[in-house]
């Protein structure tokens, strides 16, 4: 392969003015013709059965074609791999907002109306909504509990220790393009244009639930609005669009509303977490306890692992990490970004934090003291660590100096002043992808099409990927183009768990060593210095050229220990009278391999670190027990971060080169950027005004 | 969303001879607010009276009547043309400050004078047709009352409803003794104190105003102020734009030296209508601008809150913002 040119330079996004002109085809926007349109309708109870549906008045509405319920809904296999049920396969409740039917209409608005008057008669069952009061109940889950040494018998002995209890609320993606598919039936075959972050998943998922087979199933999805876990695994639009659409024999669009998205798409669940942290007066940590108390759905587990970060964070001897879980009448938690590690760093950088403040150490230096040398939680080597790199070049950058290690101290005006810092990680990690690679010649030019069922979320893998090619090939990125999104693509890994671009990108680099190596066997030439493929092309002559790679993580990277690393510095500035904070400054200084695009990163990190903002400040839903339903029903009540809560944004990667994990040293910074970013703002709101807040949201109320 | 007729309407004769023999017409202004009520199955008309070209659309000085020498706001002109006239950034910019606190630039950009007036409460039980809820149906029953009240009121509620008002603008008319120009399908005119227009939820939460049926908003009027240079907006919010106010509060300071000759107080947010701290103002009435007697003035008037489960922070909240926007219009908006 030529010398890198165009990986690691800030290549503008490919599908920038595809996006910026409205010309990207989302979900919903490709011109189907004669198609009707579906809405859902939902339970208004969270537990129970339906007794009666009577759909006279919706049929009645003009334009409307069916209403499909679980009365008249075809058997679909439940355990096909769609995530969240409400299928329709019975007249069972489990959660508020579950589907139960779907109106099929002319047009949107016919469908809207007509679903709300069908009248459902439900017999109700006392349904588990109200966490608080359910905790206590809560049973060890499918997560393993981890233990290491005897952390109670260290911790009542020891100098200085904390024990708190770290609470984090229900959260929901909120993609901005809601999820929303369009199904297609040609005979047998069904093509669904669907938001999809795992292009192979979501056809096996839909092949398997609809009882049909993979290669009946194509799934389209060249541009996704965001999915952030939501639209890794499937849910039951993706399928009841095709059910629908076969019942009436036309293609059929549904699409949810924002105030549906909250019960139909997964959640980020509650969790409750007891940290127990114990050190000596030198600040050595001695025992760490992570323990987390959640819910999942009523017949389904599903929790997010809080205490992955607490595994591999700092050189502790004895340790427990646990889970126990409620099953609740709640809709399935699901994947979210940064999924465990960005609400289990806010438990275990706060309590750092907290700890180092009791010791009267700097909270960087008390991290400093206990980096550990190997993974403590297996004992593999590390395939490279630049924790310490990542806070120190970081304190140099913010100006970690200038902090008063006294809260409460730095006041300007009505405003009070504070620093935090806070960490993070996330495991790096290759899966099995293919490629093919087409090589066209047209007189002196060559172009070429990489094709790869891969996804963008927004994220920039077409970039990345069109300049990994561009390398690979000896190409100009104009020559290159990069077709994604689409099952009849060689399969793909999801774009899920930051393992995207490293599945994507390795997978499209070997392709093009591959593709180079068959050309040159193909001349029968020796050449003193290796061509390229672009090169070999022209010099042979040939029209058009093509092969396929199925890579494969490298042999031995499971011997090590592969994370990204990140240092998170906040400055926040809190007003004395209104409690109202802002964050002034923010860093994020990332280790994360090899970085392909620095702008699409920086991105990738600010995205991250907004959405950390918002976890720490603002995102919060929340359920009135009494029903089990959401009152933060829409994007006014359930509230991201607006551009005036975001101040200046800085990211900084520190130099990684890391070909254990995989061939081109790639960690992956889609899930990163949002750990440990909770806990640094919570950590400079203390510094700022000395009130420690271990309840998240800090809203302006916590705060006077 | 149900099937409605839409018509055009030229005149305000024939806008409210319309709406008088339609009785389930409903005035459409920018649509910010009744277009999403509607969607959600809120609000149900079944005719849409597009009222956007009505002639009464313009920001001007009022050259004789009682508020001679203020500024009648046409209801038709935008949220964001009447924040940023001249006349309102000279004489009112407490309206301006208070107007800009609210939604985003793309709302202010559609929404119109007179429906910010009219719009909704933000209640989430409200907005929700499977919730109960005695202002949307009479009768149903209050889904905030035992339920999450957080954003709810804690001042002059009634058993039946205990939301709160969300406008932004009209905290600040409150301060700036307006008075709204209605006209009825008779083709007469009729001026409602602003104080008067919003009313308390009493036995009938469905009604939020005064307005009688028929009756259209053609215009706001803004006597003269003697504290344009000492006002201010404060508002306190879950995030920094684009929320709706925990507690929000519109003040005007008239001064003689350091003397306060008058104090205006109204706070939003926790009430059904703009609350005016007429007991906070009556306190400061003659006193010294200071810390201390800003401080005793929102004491008194916070301490007859009647908080609920969720909102008590609302008391103290209220007090801290009461100080700081007196603060403030001290200092004319710099501290
Ligand atoms: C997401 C969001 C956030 C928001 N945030 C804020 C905020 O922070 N602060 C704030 O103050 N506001 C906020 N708003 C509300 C916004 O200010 C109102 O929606 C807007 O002012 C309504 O004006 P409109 O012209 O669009 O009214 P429309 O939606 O057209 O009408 C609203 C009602 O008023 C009636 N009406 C309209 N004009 C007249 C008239 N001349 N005479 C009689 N009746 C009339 C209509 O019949 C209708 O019932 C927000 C809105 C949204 C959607
Ligand atoms: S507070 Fe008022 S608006 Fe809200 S639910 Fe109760 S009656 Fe309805």
């Amino acid at each position: 392969m030529e010398a890198n040119k165009l990986t690691g330079t800030p290549v503008d996004r490919i599908d920038g003015l595809l996006k910026v002109t409205g010309k990207a085809t989302y979900a919903t926007d490709y011109p189907v013709k004669n198609m009707a349109y579906a809405y859902l309708f939902k339970s208004t109870i969270a537990a129970g059965t339906i007794t009666k549906i009577d759909s006279t008045e919706a049929l009645k509405v003009p334009g409307v074609l069916s209403v499909i319920t679980h009365l008249n809904a075809p058997k679909l296999n439940e355990k096909g791999g769609l995530r969240g049920g409400a299928l329709l396969q019975g007249p069972d409740i489990e959660f508020y907002g579950q589907h139960i039917g779907i109106v099929v209409a002319e047009t949107f608005e016919q469908a809207r109306h007509a679903s709300r008057l069908v009248k459902v008669e439900y017999h109700k069952s006392e349904a588990k909504v109200d966490f608080e009061k359910l905790k206590k109940d809560a049973v060890p889950s499918k997560n393993e509990d981890l233990k290491r040494g005897d952390v109670d018998a260290v911790f009542n002995q020891a100098d200085f220790a904390i024990d708190e209890l770290y609470a984090t609320p229900i959260e929901h993606h909120h993609p901005m393009e809601p999820h929303a598919t369009i199904a297609v039936w040609e005979g047998e075959k069904v093509t669904l244009y669907n938001g999809s972050q795992i292009i192979n998943g979501a056809q096996s998922s839909a092949a398997n639930t609809l009882n049909i087979k993979s290669e009946n199933v194509r799934i389209v999805s060249p541009h996704i609005g965001g999915g952030f876990g939501s639209k890794g695994g499937q849910w039951a639009n993706l399928v009841l669009a095709a059910v629908a659409a076969k019942m009436i024999s036309r293609p059929v669009h549904l699409a949810l509303s924002r105030q549906q998205m909250f019960n139909s798409v997964g959640l980020r669940q509650h969790n409750d977490q007891r940290i127990r942290l114990a050190a000596d007066k030198d600040g050595k940590l001695l025992a760490l306890a992570h323990q987390t108390t959640t819910h999942c759905a009523i017949n389904d587990e599903f929790v997010e692992p809080c205490g992955d970060c607490s595994k591999v964070m700092y050189e502790v001897p004895n340790s427990l990490i646990s889970y126990r879980v409620i099953p609740m009448n709640i809709i399935i938690p699901t994947y979210t970004r940064g999924p465990g590690k960005s609400t289990g760093s806010f438990a275990l950088e706060s309590a750092i934090d907290e700890l180092a403040f009791k010791l009267k150490m700097d909270p960087i230096d008390f991290r400093l003291k206990n980096e550990p040398a190997k993974d403590p939680s297996n004992g593999k080597p590390w395939s490279s660590r630049k924790l310490v790199e990542c806070l120190k070049e970081g304190a140099k950058a913010f100006g970690w100096d200038k902090r008063s290690a006294q809260p409460g101290v730095t006041q300007l005006g009505d405003y009070l002043i504070g620093y935090g810092v806070a960490c993070g990680t996330y495991p790096a990690r290759q899966r099995d992808s293919s490629a093919i690679i087409k090589l066209i010649r047209t007189g002196n030019k060559v172009k070429a099409i990489v094709e790869q069922a891969a996804a963008d979320l927004g994220t920039g893998t077409y970039t990345i990927l069109t300049q990994t090619a561009a390398d690979g090939l000896g190409l100009p990125i104009s020559q290159v183009q990069v077709t994604i999104g689409d099952s009849d693509l060689p399969p793909a890994a999801g774009s899920v768990g930051s393992v995207g671009a490293a599945s994507y990108a390795n997978a499209v680099n070997e392709a093009c060593e591959k593709i180079t190596n068959e050309l040159l066997a193909k001349s029968g030439k020796q050449f003193f210095v290796r061509p390229t493929a672009a090169q070999l092309m022209l010099s042979e002559g040939i029209d058009a050229f093509q092969t396929r790679m199925d890579a494969k993580s490298p042999e031995g990277a499971d011997a090590y220990s592969a994370h990204s690393f990140n240092a998170n510095f906040a400055e926040v500035w809190v007003n004395r009278s209104t409690g109202m904070t802002t964050v002034k400054r923010f860093l994020a200084v990332t280790a994360a391999g090899k970085i392909l695009n620095p702008k699409t990163a920086r991105s990738q990190i600010i995205g991250g670190n907004i959405w950390g903002i918002g976890m720490a400040l603002t995102e919060e839903s929340i359920i009135d027990p009494r029903w089990g339903n959401f009152i933060t029903r829409s994007l006014a009540d359930y509230h991201v971060p607006a551009n005036l809560d975001i101040g200046d944004m800085e990211t900084i990667f520190i130099r990684e080169n890391d070909i254990i994990p995989n061939k081109m040293g790639i960690k992956g910074i889609g899930e990163v950027g949002i750990v440990g970013v909770a806990a640094a703002v919570a950590n400079a709101i203390f510094n700022a005004t000395g009130k420690r807040i271990r309840h998240l949201p800090i809203t302006p109320d916590k705060l006077i | 969303m149900r099937p409605f007729k839409y018509t055009h309407v030229n005149t305000v004769q024939s806008a409210t001879q319309l709406v008088s023999t339609h009785s389930n017409a409903k005035f459409l202004a920018g649509g910010t607010n009744i277009l999403d009520l509607m969607k959600e199955d809120v609000e149900r008309p079944d005719e849409l009276l597009d009222i956007t070209f009505l002639k009464v659309a313009d920001i001007k000085m009022i050259t004789e009547g009682p508020n001679k020498g203020g500024v009648s706001l046409g209801a038709l002109s935008n949220n964001t043309e009447t924040a940023n006239h001249e006349l309102i950034r000279l004489n009112h910019p407490l309206l301006t400050q208070a107007i800009l606190a609210g939604a985003s630039a793309q709302i202010r950009n559609m929404a119109t004078n007179g429906g910010n007036l009219m719009q909704r409460t933000r209640c989430p039980y409200f907005y929700d047709v499977d919730m109960p809820c005695n202002k949307r149906v009479p009768g149903s029953g209050c889904g905030a009352m035992e339920g999450i009240n957080r954003m709810h009121a804690i001042f002059g509620w009634s058993s039946k409803c205990i939301a709160v008002y969300p406008s932004d603008m009209a905290v600040a008319l409150a301060v700036l003794d307006a008075t709204v120009q209605v006209a009825n399908s008779k083709g007469q005119q009729r001026r409602i104190a602003f104080t008067d227009f919003h009313r308390l939820p009493g036995e009938n939460p469905e009604k939020d105003n005064n307005l009688l049926p028929g009756e259209l908003i053609t215009a706001i009027e803004l006597p003269p102020n003697k504290f344009a240079s000492h006002s201010y907006y404060l508002k306190v919010r879950d995030r920094a734009s684009y929320a709706f106010a925990l507690v929000s509060v519109a003040a005007g300071l008239e001064l003689n030296g350091n003397n306060i000759v008058q104090a205006k107080i109204a706070l939003g947010g926790v009430a059904h209508k703009p609350w005016r701290a007429l007991r906070a103002e009556e306190l400061l009435k003659g006193k010294e601008a200071t810390e201390a007697n800003f401080q005793a003035a929102a004491e008194a008037e916070m301490n007859q809150a009647k908080p609920l489960e969720y909102n008590r922070f609302k008391v103290e909240l209220g007090k801290r913002a009461i100080v700081r926007a007196l603060d403030m219009a001290m200092n004319n908006g710099s501290k």
